[in-house]
């Protein structure tokens, strides 16, 4: 059944999307690279998954047709709505009898301009807290940085800003998320890291999650510090690689990569076996939650799947803290061990979003999800392992205002 | 380390699960018996073998009481002179690297990297020549060699049967479930006494326990104020730099391109300075490197370890920097591995655990296990002992992840030996010779080895012993 000549298209020329669709047989689509409508398998960027899906545009995915994102799938991916989502739910659950959700892995937040006041109420409670400040839809590492004064602020106004303002009106019109900055995470080596976690959803109702066992950690070039003298340094304070790339001590040979399977060994024999699942229960945990919080607003089409990059932060306790999910996780590979993951990671997401290139109508696929209820079905495909499946939760109870799902253990 | 009196060995054995396996065994023989004295128990001891199992675990105590004392002297002359010529070529290596660095600093577009005073390489070449002495030595006249071999020195040789019966157990080992990994976790929090814990170690050692496993083992499980002073004070005499200092950070280069330790280049740099400088390290340590040759005028001298530092050096530190957060436990772990292991790889001696009697036992089982194998190397100049000396020098550190150099270690303290080095060089042999089989030269051969592998404790012990 495999090794059907469907047909591809890419928005990115990357070898680990191209080769991985040459490598099962797919052709690519001829017609004309940026109308062409005749695909099966479309890895686009967002911009012409929201240009699809635009009704003015009157075109309409058949079946036989699978795009990597979800309409609007920024109500997860951008830093504001991100933010906003989770506040959102986390004011629904507390309304709900059942606690369930541990919404404690998100630093304090303010998206500007809206909340700008609140922050400075904030702010002036907690002179010596520093703040990051980040654009709210940007990537690798652009327009961040860190705040101590209110007047830094003027990188983002344009003009003078005072610590008596009540208001900003931004140089530009994109929003901006100011969060408290984790100025004590976890270190290795005196260099500060972040997580970056590939999780893949195939369906948001109900929701279905799988999450990679291949992952790792971007680490800083420079010793980490909490010097007010190098609060502008980069290198100590911004874990991107679209950062760190320009240290002078960056390496070509491991692109400041280290496994997830390293860091895990590390945490557990530093920490304890104890410690080690307490922090991975909390990141699962994240994933769930943040998922959760978007579910009842993300359209769920039927021709979508996405697979998200997860960002997390490790404090000095081993607490994991949520910096953003990337829509469209670089797919560049800076090593051959990088580009084998990113390989395997492709090939593992196709195999589960098109197991045997097939392709379930609407009403097969309820009833596959049925059959698959009942009968065994496969918690492990390549590297991902299925977190999260709602059509087995036994406690899911489904309104038509709103949702309260027990996380299934 | 002084001789223990009867309090002590008590408080030892107190300290052993056996001992008190052994107490509750002898309860249980003399039942309800209202008067036991001496007599009874001495008795019921000498007849289910308690006695012996007693008698045992006290040697074993005063065993380990007596102070370690530093191999100088080899049963065998000729090594012993051989290890001077060998501390003399050192001291040459030295005078040239140091002209290197003199001439690098001069002129930046000079970067020659050979800035090391001896590699693995350099060790085999050395160990070579002892074949073509002994041929022309009238001692061993009578005595046949095999040509074929690159080492094949008349030195006591334990059989190679006998290694590859020793670690046959690790055919069979499957993996745990989890009540008897958390009875493995129990044994250890409990177990003091080092016999215990080589036991625990030979079969399995859960990644959470195993620091604390490593401590105990060598006794350091209390003394954490104290390793942090000395690390303290040896940290302080790094503000002294020394010449040594500038090789071991160009060391450091290597393992600071590897994706599993560049995170700790730091602190591998850190204890390395720090074991350069610590003098406790030469009564300490199990067999003399160099022989402390004192060289007149020479702008250096040996370091106060008694050994000059080596290529790769870093290697043997990076593992156990998963171990801890700390770097005194880091260092006191990294220093007791090479005081008891780690030094025989890189001496020049006849003892079982010598890089020489590793070499001997790894070409005499290829030899007759994979005789094809072994002469297709020859054949096309690619010796077996060339084509694994730098696994076997650094127990596969760079080559296998993580995980698998943990086990290596716990099988090293669990048997008290490297041996465990000849099966997973054999395994690693027998693993890849298909591929080196149809090799047709060298370049062929180093294509194979370039290429990206994955290779496991687990899987080399299976290769191992397949025929």
């Amino acid at each position: 059944m495999q090794n059907k000549k469907l047909k591809w298209k890419s928005d990115f020329e990357k070898s680990v999307i191209i080769e991985n669709f040459v490598n099962r047989g797919w052709i690519k689509s001829q017609e004309k690279e940026e109308e062409s409508t005749d695909w099966n398998v479309y890895w686009a960027t967002v911009w012409n998954v929201r240009n699809i899906f635009n009704p003015k545009n009157g075109f309409r995915l058949n079946d036989q047709q699978i795009i990597n994102h979800f309409p609007n799938h920024y109500e997860l991916t951008r830093k504001d709505f991100m933010v906003k989502n989770l506040k959102r739910f986390k004011r629904e659950q507390d309304k709900e009898v059942l606690e369930t959700f541990n919404f404690d892995f998100l630093p304090t937040t303010y998206i500007f301009p809206g909340e700008y006041s609140l922050f400075v109420e904030e702010f002036h409670r907690n002179p010596n807290q520093t703040w990051i400040v980040k654009p709210a839809a940007r990537s690798q590492g652009k327009g961040i940085f860190l705040l101590r004064k209110i007047q830094q602020l003027k990188k983002i106004s344009g003009t003078t800003v005072t610590s008596n303002m009540t208001q900003l009106n931004l140089a530009s019109k994109e929003n901006y998320v100011v969060s408290r900055y984790i100025d004590n995470p976890l270190l290795i080596g005196g260099k500060k890291f972040d997580l970056r976690m590939y999780v893949l959803v195939t369906n948001y109702k109900p929701l279905k999650v799988w999450i990679y066992n291949k992952g790792f950690g971007r680490f800083c070039n420079e010793q980490y510090t909490t010097d007010v003298a190098e609060i502008e340094n980069m290198f100590v304070h911004l874990t991107n690689v679209a950062i760190q790339q320009y240290s002078d001590k960056y390496s070509q040979k491991h692109g400041g990569k280290y496994s997830i399977d390293a860091l895990k060994l590390y945490v557990e024999s530093a920490y304890g076996t104890d410690a080690l699942q307490r922090m991975m229960d909390d990141i699962h945990n994240i994933m769930l939650t943040s998922l959760k919080s978007v579910q009842a607003v993300i359209q769920n089409d039927k021709h979508c799947f996405e697979m998200y990059g997860y960002d997390i932060l490790l404090d000095s306790n081993l607490k994991p803290w949520l910096i953003e999910i990337n829509a469209s996780p670089s797919l560049t590979t800076t090593t051959p061990v990088d580009k084998n993951l990113k390989m395997n990671l492709i090939n593992d997401v196709y195999n589960i979003v098109l197991p045997n290139d097939d392709f379930p109508d609407n009403e097969q696929k309820c009833n596959y999800l049925f059959i698959q209820c009942i009968e065994q079905q496969p918690t492990k495909v390549g590297g991902f392992t299925l977190l999260y499946d709602e059509s087995l939760d036994p406690n899911n109870r489904k309104t038509q205002k709103r949702q309260s799902v027990k996380i299934w253990k | 380390m002084q001789q223990f009196d009867n309090q002590e060995i008590l408080m030892k054995l107190k300290s052993s699960k056996q001992f008190w396996d052994i107490k509750k065994k002898l309860k249980q023989g003399l039942g309800d018996q209202q008067k036991i004295g001496v007599n009874d128990i001495q008795k019921l001891a000498q007849s289910c073998e308690i006695e012996d199992q007693l008698i045992k675990l006290i040697s074993h105590i005063l065993k380990k009481s007596k102070k370690r004392e530093t191999l100088k002297e080899d049963q065998i002359e000729f090594l012993n002179t051989s290890k001077i010529k060998w501390t003399e070529l050192l001291f040459k290596n030295l005078d040239i690297v140091h002209q290197k660095t003199k001439n690098q600093e001069e002129d930046d577009t000079n970067t020659d990297s050979k800035l090391y005073i001896y590699d693995e390489k350099n060790l085999l070449a050395f160990l070579q020549t002892f074949k073509q002495q002994q041929q022309s030595n009238a001692l061993y006249q009578n005595v046949q060699f095999q040509s074929n071999k690159l080492l094949n020195i008349n030195i006591p040789l334990k059989s190679s049967q006998s290694i590859l019966d020793k670690y046959q157990y690790l055919l069979l080992q499957e993996e745990l479930q989890d009540d008897k990994i958390n009875k493995i976790r129990k044994q250890i929090e409990n177990e003091h006494l080092d016999i215990e814990l080589e036991k625990i170690a030979q079969t399995f050692v859960p990644n959470g326990e195993r620091c604390l496993l490593y401590l105990k083992y060598f006794e350091f499980d209390h003394q954490e104020t104290v390793l942090q002073q000395n690390f303290a004070k040896l940290q302080k005499e790094c503000l002294n730099q020394l010449f040594y200092d500038e090789l071991l950070e160009i060391d450091g280069h290597e393992i600071s391109e590897d994706t599993f330790y560049f995170v700790f280049q730091e602190q591998i740099l850190t204890c390395l300075k720090c074991f350069i400088r610590d003098r406790t390290i030469k009564e300490n340590i199990r067999i003399q490197l160099q022989n402390g040759v004192k060289k007149e005028h020479a702008e250096f001298q040996l370091p106060v370890t008694g050994f000059f530092p080596f290529k790769n050096i870093s290697k043997y530190v990076a593992p156990l920097c998963y171990l801890s957060t700390k770097i005194h436990i880091i260092y006191a772990l990294f220093k007791e591995f090479f005081c008891r292991y780690f030094c025989f790889l890189h001496a020049i001696s006849s003892e079982n655990n010598s890089i020489l009697s590793l070499c001997m036992q790894i070409e005499e089982i290829v030899s007759t296990r994979s005789p094809k194998l072994f002469h297709h190397l020859k054949v096309i100049g690619c010796d077996t002992l060339k084509l694994i000396i730098h696994q076997l020098v650094y127990c596969f550190i760079g080559d296998m992840d993580p995980p698998h150099i943990l086990t290596i270690y716990d099988q090293i303290i669990g048997h008290d030996s490297l041996e465990i080095l000849v099966i997973l060089c054999v395994g690693f042999l027998n693993k890849y010779k298909p591929k080196l089989l149809l090799a047709k030269n060298q370049e062929n051969v180093q294509q194979i080895f370039s290429e990206l592998r994955e290779d496991r404790f687990q899987e080399l012990v299976q290769f191992a012993y397949k025929q």
